[in-house]
């Protein structure tokens, strides 16, 4: 099914721009909209598949998947809240952003990270980077079930 | 789980693995049709690769 076409049809909605006070569920856009973007943020592509866009859906939990799985494969750092200082804090907080694959990514490290290497030096890179991709997908899912143009 | 393999990449292959990666999905979150997908996968994935390199070789007389 065409996504354009979705988004017309997602969970109902309205066309998109035309306001909507409520959706067949008594459950107005702006909470269906938050719950689209916690969810696409907990589990990444939820947000996306809830709204039937099974293409984002789908390259978006690979996409995460596969970042945070190479950055662990390659003994990247996953922060913990427990950081020492500032970048730390921002590291913890960029990884928090794979949503669950976090806790896959930590399982993934049960001897902990080795950033001694470049290797791992990636490794975190890309850990870092799939929370951000993750978030801003989550952010991407909240807009369009606002009926924002995505 | 202390099963998982372990991943070694060179410098290239994990500046490749992030730039397909973060072109695929960029171009299917901008886009909405499949042409329009794939001509800005192909562009974002070159420019990484332009900006990249070029990076790298700019970086290149400060190495050492």
């Amino acid at each position: 099914m065409d996504e354009q076409a979705n988004l017309t049809a997602a969970g109902g909605n309205a066309p998109l721009g035309v306001p909507e006070a409520n959706s067949e569920q008594g459950m107005s856009r702006e909470t269906r909209a938050w719950i689209f973007g916690i969810a696409g943020w907990i589990v990444p592509g939820l947000g996306h598949a809830l709204q039937r866009m099974w293409g984002r859906a789908l390259v978006v939990f690979l996409t995460v998947g596969v970042l945070a799985g190479a950055g662990a494969s390659m003994k990247g750092n996953v922060f913990t809240r427990d950081g020492s200082d500032a970048f730390d804090t921002l590291g913890y907080a960029a990884d928090l952003g794979t949503g669950s694959f976090y806790m896959m990514a930590k399982s993934m490290e049960p001897e902990g990270s080795d950033v001694s290497h470049a290797g791992g030096d990636y490794g975190t890179r890309l850990l870092a980077t799939a929370g951000v991709l993750n978030l801003l997908a989550a952010l991407h899912a909240f807009e369009a079930a606002r009926g924002r143009k995505a | 789980m202390s099963g998982w393999p372990s991943l070694q990449l060179t410098h290239f292959q994990a500046f490749l693995l992030f730039a397909v990666v973060i072109s695929v999905a960029f171009g299917f979150l901008g886009r909405r049709r499949p042409k329009d997908r794939i001509k800005y996968i192909l562009w974002s994935l070159f420019l990484f690769l332009v900006v990249g390199i070029g990076i790298g070789w700019a970086m290149f007389p400060f190495s050492r």
